[in-house]
């Protein structure tokens, strides 16, 4: 019988109170304190995120053009650059042991562009893989994006999937430092009835099939019920 | 991913859960991360060291590795202060991948010396990885 993880659906939410929580499920899988693996699922208001290789150069606007339209940045632990978050983007955050599941950390990254992969197939994109950089392309234009975190064995930070967002803010950016790269959104590559929801749930079908895992459904409350649980003897 | 038992553990190392190793250089100790650390990593492009001088708890994050996508945190397997960084790994991290245990990280003065006695010796190391 498969292991049981945990999906929620946090809508739109804060970046940094999203972190938080991740965090905060990590420490508490590694403790012991939670033994379900969780996937978080989100849309960011708009944010810039700066990994651990990011400097302020790779971003090409001021720091007072980015406050006048609302928009943080905020530094961050997972590896890669600088890249934009914003709604219509949808974005996964899996909190796993990774040796639960065998996964060497560049499994792990294939695994999850395969994710994105096929739910991009579902919708009629055909997408692929580039050896110049992980995530997904559809050419020379980038489609998902994937940065992680670990921590005691368990990682955390995840994939970013651009649905149906406005793109303009990546072009301020130098994204995941590579120059001369477009970004891309499945709504730009046509796909065919894309709404947020719809790949949400093809999202969930593909977690399924390819981490081998049941997935419950379960509302934000239910998680923090989760967490205030003490471990079972 | 290797085999569990396609894995180098020396013998005279001591072993953290976190995948880290401590060997004894005669009033310090050497420390780096395992063979299994390095293959579930793959590639590592960034190692950040900590600061000749630094001082740590058993088990407080000294550092971080960084393979092509993701940051894994190195934990200090003694109590001590860093008394050398392997600063060969600022340009070349993958020595760690090709030699994990020629490729120290940190060498520590130990505060409390009989942690290492505490650590995973390599058969129990082993077992812990298989279990």
């Amino acid at each position: 019988m498969p292991d049981h993880a945990g999906f929620v659906d946090l809508g739109l939410k804060p970046y940094k109170e999203v972190h938080a929580l991740q965090v905060r499920l990590a420490e508490a899988l590694h403790a012991g304190t939670l033994s379900q693996e969780q996937f978080l699922c989100v849309e960011h208001p708009a944010v810039f995120t700066m990994g651990r290789n990011a400097s302020r150069a790779h971003l090409g606007v001021t720091g007072s053009f980015l406050a006048e339209r609302s928009i943080a940045v905020v530094p961050i632990e997972r590896g890669g650059e600088v890249t934009y978050h914003g709604p219509g983007q949808l974005v996964l955050y899996p909190i796993l042991r990774l040796k639960k599941h065998q996964l060497r950390v560049g499994d792990y990254v294939c695994l999850l562009e395969e994710l994105m992969l096929r739910v991009a197939a579902d919708f009629g994109v055909q997408a692929a893989r580039d050896p110049r950089n992980h995530g997904i392309w559809v050419g020379n234009n980038k489609l998902g994006s994937i940065g992680l975190a670990i921590r005691h064995g368990v990682s955390f930070h995840g994939l970013a999937l651009n649905v149906n967002l406005d793109l303009t803010p990546f072009g301020w950016i130098n994204p995941c430092g590579l120059t001369d790269v477009q970004m891309t959104s499945m709504a730009v590559q046509k796909a065919e009835n894309c709404t947020l929801a719809a790949v949400k749930q093809r999202l969930v079908h593909h977690i399924r099939s390819l981490f081998s895992l049941e997935i419950r459904e379960h509302s934000e409350s239910q998680l923090f019920s989760l967490l205030k649980e003490p471990l079972l003897p | 991913m290797k085999e569990i038992d396609e894995l180098l553990l020396p013998e005279d190392l001591g072993y953290t859960d976190d995948h880290e190793w401590a060997q004894k250089t005669g009033e310090t100790f050497r420390v780096g991360v395992s063979d299994y650390a390095q293959d579930q990593l793959g590639d590592i492009v960034f190692v950040e060291l900590p600061e000749v001088g630094d001082s740590f708890a058993k088990g407080d994050e000294c550092g971080t590795l960084e393979s092509v996508k993701a940051v894994s945190e190195l934990y200090t397997p003694l109590s001590g202060e860093v008394v050398a960084v392997n600063e060969a790994l600022t340009d070349n991290p993958e020595l760690i991948n090709e030699d994990p245990y020629g490729a120290w990280i940190l060498e520590i003065k130990p505060s409390a010396p009989a942690e290492f006695d505490t650590l995973h010796k390599a058969a129990a190391y082993l077992e812990m990885l298989k279990g």
